[in-house]
């Protein structure tokens, strides 16, 4: 939570500055004001930032979007987590790819469509295929001598809904900048009722049956058209 | 860099600390059975040893007046054995108990981490000071709550 915390007030500052600038932008005399359209494709820098602050963590993330309909976007993003660490008495792993697809809605409607950024909400349904192990595990018992067992391995998948905020500014043509934050609901958190997993890749980790979580992302959009 | 700042301070965290035991223990409680009404009984001079292959036999109850004992299971074999004396007035009773299970283990959580999950598949016992039992709950984990009850021993 103090991780969490700490990320989510360094976001919210950077966040005021993307509103910030979204709110001082005047168009120039004369720019064009068709709006562009086309997929818009993302990577979430905060999974790098996340290595440097644990490392036994790692994970990638990337992102599509397309306006279909006015202010509508539907969203599909894939992922990587993975996380190793070292206990008193086991070693845990895990690592899998995820999936997420949902919408999000732009709730700045401005009369110039040539603007592109913005202020959504939306939802995601996400799906996560991985595996979890837990190796050289050692169970003190005072009666009968400790006990010592080799691993234990599991293919699971779990899946999980998110309410997601964000914003995005257009920094130069085409090129965005944003953040997201996200609270997630597991929907099976008895995927593995032995070994509750401490990572579900894409919903998170702690083993918690809910959760929060951040993206700060860079975006480029392919400009296919203008109307 | 404040961002970088902030992620790199959460390297700082406290230790979680573990208060649950990693042995898991049967709660054997003492019945009577009278016209098929069952009741409580507290057995008077009970003393209970656990057999363990290759060490010493352990002492778990000295002689006490009980109404329910703690067996810890042994996660090495498939079965616990335990001997029972009884003291009644005329004659010091003995018996062996063996529980058969079979176990896996579990995350307890991470702190604690892992225990085992024994399933209690049969209780053998010498006819005599015992008449019965009763599996009432075959599923034995680390976590002893007050109302838990795996088997009824009647006398």
């Amino acid at each position: 939570m103090k991780r969490l915390m700490n990320i989510s007030g360094s976001i919210f500052k950077a966040g005021l500055l993307l509103l910030f600038m979204m709110a001082m932008w005047q168009p120039v005399a004369g720019q064009d004001t068709l709006r562009t359209y086309g997929p818009r494709f993302g990577i979430d820098l905060a999974r790098f930032v996340f290595i440097l602050a644990d490392p036994s963590e790692m994970g990638a993330e990337a992102s599509v979007d397309f306006e279909i309909y006015r202010n509508l976007y539907p969203v599909f993003e894939i992922g990587y987590n993975s996380i190793s660490e070292s206990e008193e008495l086991f070693n845990y792993s895990a690592s899998g790819i995820y999936a997420r697809a949902g919408f999000d809605y732009n709730l700045l409607s401005g009369k110039d469509r040539s603007q592109h950024h913005s202020f959504t909400a939306g939802a995601r349904y996400g799906v996560s295929v991985f595996s979890h192990s837990a190796e050289d595990i050692l169970i003190l018992n005072g009666y009968w001598g400790d006990f010592e067992y080799d691993s234990y391995e599991k293919e699971l998948k779990g899946h999980w809904v998110e309410l997601v905020a964000g914003v995005k500014a257009e920094l130069m043509p085409n090129f965005f900048i944003g953040w997201s934050l996200r609270y997630k609901i597991l929907l099976n958190p008895d995927m593995d009722p032995l070994v509750k997993p401490q990572l579900v890749p894409g919903f998170g980790t702690g083993g918690k049956d809910s959760s929060f979580g951040i993206t700060y992302s860079v975006f480029y959009k392919i400009p296919l058209f203008k109307r | 860099m404040f961002l970088l700042l902030s992620l790199l301070a959460f390297s700082c965290t406290s230790q979680d600390i573990c208060f649950e035991d990693s042995v898991s223990e049967l709660v054997a409680s003492f019945k009577t059975e009278t016209n098929d009404i069952v009741s409580d009984t507290t057995i008077s001079g009970v003393t209970v040893y656990g057999i363990r292959e290759d060490q010493p036999i352990y002492l778990l109850y000295d002689s006490i007046d009980v109404s329910e004992i703690i067996l810890p299971l042994d996660p090495h074999h498939n079965y616990s054995n335990f001997v029972f004396q009884v003291n009644n007035e005329a004659d010091t009773l003995n018996l062996t108990l063996k529980l058969t299970h079979s176990s896996e283990v579990y995350l307890i959580s991470y702190t604690c981490g892992f225990g085992n999950l024994f399933t209690l598949n049969d209780i053998q016992y010498e006819e005599g000071v015992i008449v019965k039992d009763t599996i009432i709950n075959p599923l034995i984990n680390t976590s002893l709550e007050e109302v838990d009850e795996h088997i009824w021993l009647y006398f």
